[in-house]
C-alpha cells in the first residue's frame, strides 16, 4: 500500500486515525440542491461521502455528477461505480472524467440486478466483474496504461475501495474473496451492514489469520433501524442482509414510538465494538434517506464531538 | 439442446392472419425433445388453430409436416414441396430454423410459432435449465464444469456476489447461486484453489459481442 | 340456454377404469368411447382432434389417484387435460367441455351419471362452436 496520501480520506487511514463515512443517495431527477442539503447534513460528521451509483438499480442522477456537486462544496466524495451499467470503455472513460473533475476515491461494486430497480426490462452489462474494476483502476494508477496498454497521458491515481458481504453465502468463501480482491488492487472496503455480531467477528478473525487486515482498511457498515417493520423487512427481503433473530426480539420489546431510538443504541453498541476491534480501521454509516441521524450517531459514538 | 416454447396463439394467429393456405412446419430435433415443436406439438397446433378459425369465421387451409431438422438444408429439402403449396410457413423451430426455411424459400413468407428460450439440459422431465450462452470461449474446465458467465446472474468470473444466501441467487430464489455450486464442486474435487487465481476480464470478441459469428471448417468444404 | 341439439361426447377411458359393456349413446347423446391401456397415453394432440372432430365435450375416466397401475398415468393424464383445457380457453372452445373423472371399474353406473352430469353441463355451454 502507498503511503503518499491520495485522497483525504487515505490520509486519514495512513494516520492511524478511525475514518468515518457516510451515504448520500443522489436523487430521483436532475436537481443538485438534494445533494448540497444531504452534503450539508454530513459536513463535519465524517471523512467521506460515498456517491451511490444508480443503486438499486433506479435511475438517480449519476454519481460523477454528483461527487462533483459535494466536491463543490468542500465534501470529499468516494465515487460508486457498478459493472452493471457500463461496459470497459465507458467505465474507463467515466474514470477519466471523475478524476479530471478531482475525484480521487472510487468503490467499485458489481452492482444491483436490474430486476429489482424500476426498469427490468433493461439489457444489463457486465462486461467486466468488480474484481476486474478494482484491477483495471489499480492499473490505470500504478503503471500508467489503460485497459489496452495505452500509456494514458495523466493518469487517474485514485484510492481503489471495494465491498464485502461477511454475511453471504458461503460463509468459507468469503475470506478467499476478500484476499482476491486485495490482490486485485483494493485498498479499503466497506463492509456490509453488521447486526450480525458473532459471525462478523468470525470473518474479521478469520480474515486476520491470513493477514489481509494488515493489507487493506476495513470500514465497517452500520445502519441505524428505525422501526421493526424496518428490520423484518431487512431480514427477510433484502438479499444478503443478516438481521438475527435477537435484534428483532429487542426492537419488538419496546413500544413502537421507542424502536427508532433502540435501533440508535444497537447502531452505537455496533460502533463501540468496532472502535475496539483489531483490523477494522473505520465505520461506513449507511442512514439511508435519513442523513440527519449521522450527526446523532458520531456524536453518540464519541466518534465526533 | 436448443430449448423453445409455443407463442401464445393469440400472438401466432396475429402473425398469419393475411394467408388462406398455411404450413405448420415441425422440427424433428431440439424442440421435440423439449416438447415444444415436435409432431405431436406441430398436430396439436394445427388442431387449435382449425378450430379457433373456424369459430372466427376464417376459412384458412392448414397442413402440416414434420422434418427431422429445419436448419439442414439436406432435410429442409423434404418440405420443398409442401412450402410451395402454401402460401406461407409456420415454423416450429427455433430461430436458427425459421431463418434456415426462409433462406431456402425467398418466396415464401415464414413466422415464429415459438420463442427460442436458450441453450440447456432437462434437467428432469419437463424442467429446463440454461447451462450454454455460446460464448465462443469456454472457460468450464476452470470452474468445475458449472459456466458462471451463463448461470451467474451477473456473469461473474470472480466470485459469488453479496446476493448469493443459503444457495440461491438473489435475483430469484428459484434460482441456484452458480457460486455456490461451484465452490461446492470444487471443494468436492479437491480444486478450490482454481479461484484464488484472478480471472482477468472476458474477452468478448468470440461472443454475439463480436458480431454475428461464423465458422468455416475448411476440411468440409469442396 | 336451453339444450336443442344431439350432443356428441368423446369418452376416453382407461382400460382399468372402464369397459364398456352397453352403449351409452342414446336419442340425445352420441357417445365415442376411446380406450387406452392406461390413460397417461392420453395427449393434448388427441384431445384437440376430439373436438375438432365435432365432439361438443370430452372426458377423460381415470382410475382414482394412487391406484393406477402404472403408477402415475391418471396424474399424468389431469396434467395434460389441464395444459389443453388452457388451449381450448385460448382458442375460444371453452376449457370446461374438457373434463376428468376418477372411476372405480366396479360401479358401471357412475358412468352413466358423469354422461348426464355433462350434458347438463353442455346446456350451459352449448355446441362445440368449432365443430365441423
Amino acid at each position: 500500500m502507498t503511503t503518499t496520501p491520495i485522497s483525504k480520506l487515505h490520509e486519514t487511514f495512513l494516520k492511524g486515525e478511525f475514518a468515518v463515512t457516510g451515504e448520500c443517495g443522489p436523487p430521483r431527477g436532475a436537481d443538485m440542491n438534494v445533494i448540497t442539503k444531504k452534503g450539508e447534513l454530513l459536513r463535519g460528521c465524517v471523512d467521506a461521502v460515498n456517491v451511490t451509483d444508480n443503486q438499486t438499480a433506479i435511475v438517480r442522477m449519476s454519481s460523477i455528477a454528483a461527487s462533483k456537486h459535494l466536491l463543490d462544496m468542500g465534501l470529499e466524495p468516494v465515487m460508486q461505480m457498478v459493472c452493471r451499467d457500463r461496459n470497459r470503455i465507458a467505465i474507463q472513460s467515466d474514470i477519466l472524467g471523475a478524476y479530471s473533475l478531482g475525484i480521487r476515491n472510487i468503490l467499485c461494486l458489481s452492482g444491483d440486478h436490474q430486476s429489482f430497480g424500476s426498469q427490468p426490462d433493461a439489457l444489463n452489462v457486465f462486461d467486466i466483474d468488480s474484481m476486474n474494476l478494482i484491477r483495471t483502476v489499480r492499473d490505470m494508477r500504478d503503471t500508467g496504461k489503460d485497459m489496452s496498454g495505452f500509456e494514458l497521458k495523466e493518469a487517474p491515481k485514485m484510492f481503489i475501495g471495494a465491498a464485502a458481504n461477511p454475511f453471504a453465502d458461503p460463509f468459507e468463501y468469503r475470506v478467499l474473496r476478500l484476499g482476491k480482491k486485495i490482490d486485485a488492487g483494493v485498498d479499503f472496503i466497506q463492509t456490509q451492514c453488521i447486526f450480525n455480531m458473532e459471525r462478523f467477528k468470525e470473518w474479521v478473525r478469520l480474515a486476520k489469520e491470513e493477514g489481509l487486515t494488515e493489507r487493506v482498511y476495513i470500514m465497517g457498515g452500520v445502519t441505524p433501524i428505525k422501526t421493526l417493520g424496518m428490520a423484518t423487512y431487512m431480514k427477510n427481503k433484502v438479499a444478503g442482509m443478516d438481521v438475527p433473530d435477537t435484534i428483532i426480539k429487542r426492537l419488538s420489546g419496546v413500544p413502537k414510538e421507542k424502536q427508532g431510538e433502540e435501533g440508535m443504541k444497537i447502531c452505537l453498541e455496533t460502533i463501540e465494538e468496532l472502535k475496539s476491534m483489531k483490523g477494522v480501521h473505520g465505520v461506513h454509516i449507511m442512514a439511508i434517506e435519513a442523513e440527519e441521524k449521522v450527526k446523532e450517531i458520531v456524536e453518540g459514538s464519541g466518534l465526533r464531538n | 439442446m436448443i430449448v423453445g416454447q409455443q407463442k401464445p396463439i393469440e400472438e401466432i394467429k396475429k402473425m398469419v392472419k393475411p394467408y388462406k393456405k398455411l404450413l405448420i412446419l415441425g422440427c424433428g430435433t431440439c424442440v421435440k425433445t423439449c416438447f415444444a415443436g415436435g409432431e405431436d406439438e406441430t398436430a396439436a397446433l394445427a388442431s387449435a388453430l382449425r378450430m379457433t378459425f373456424k369459430i372466427d369465421g376464417q376459412s384458412v387451409e392448414i397442413s402440416q409436416q414434420t422434418v427431422e431438422r429445419q436448419c439442414e438444408n439436406e432435410f429442409i429439402q423434404e418440405a420443398a414441396k409442401k412450402i410451395g403449396d402454401n402460401e406461407a410457413v409456420l415454423s416450429m423451430a427455433c430461430g436458427a430454423g425459421v431463418q434456415a426455411i426462409a433462406r431456402r424459400f425467398p418466396k415464401s413468407p415464414v413466422y415464429p410459432a415459438l420463442n427460442t428460450t436458450f441453450l440447456g439440459v432437462q434437467e428432469s422431465q419437463g424442467v429446463f435449465t440454461e447451462e450454454c450462452l455460446g460464448c465462443g470461449n469456454c472457460g468450464l474446465g476452470v470452474f468445475g464444469a458449472i459456466c458462471p458467465v451463463t448461470r451467474c446472474s451477473k456473469k461473474l468470473l470472480n466470485g459469488p456476489c453479496g446476493g448469493s444466501q443459503k444457495g440461491k441467487c438473489e435475483v430469484n430464489p428459484e434460482t441456484e447461486c452458480a457460486w455456490q455450486l461451484i465452490i461446492d464442486r470444487l471443494t468436492a474435487l479437491g480444486q478450490l484453489n482454481n479461484l484464488r487465481t484472478y480471472i482477468p476480464p472476458k474477452n468478448w470478441k468470440t461472443s454475439h459481442s463480436g458480431g454475428p459469428r461464423k465458422l468455416v471448417r475448411e476440411d468440409h468444404i469442396l | 340456454m336451453g339444450k336443442t341439439f344431439k350432443a356428441k361426447i368423446t369418452l376416453f377411458h382407461c382400460i382399468n377404469a372402464f369397459t364398456e359393456r352397453q352403449s351409452l349413446s342414446s336419442d340425445h347423446v352420441d357417445v365415442k368411447v376411446v380406450k387406452m391401456p392406461c390413460s397417461g397415453m392420453v395427449s393434448e394432440v388427441f384431445l384437440l382432434k376430439a373436438f375438432e372432430a365435432g365432439a361438443d365435450a370430452v372426458t377423460i375416466l381415470v382410475c382414482p389417484e394412487g391406484a393406477c397401475r402404472y403408477m402415475e398415468g391418471n396424474i399424468r393424464a389431469r396434467k395434460r387435460m389441464e395444459k389443453t383445457q388452457s388451449v381450448l380457453d385460448e382458442i375460444g372452445v371453452k376449457g370446461k367441455r374438457l373434463t376428468m373423472h376418477h372411476v372405480n371399474a366396479t360401479d358401471p353406473s357412475a358412468v352413466e351419471r358423469i354422461v348426464s352430469g355433462i350434458l347438463g353441463d353442455l346446456e350451459e355451454l352449448g355446441p362445440n362452436p368449432a365443430a365441423l
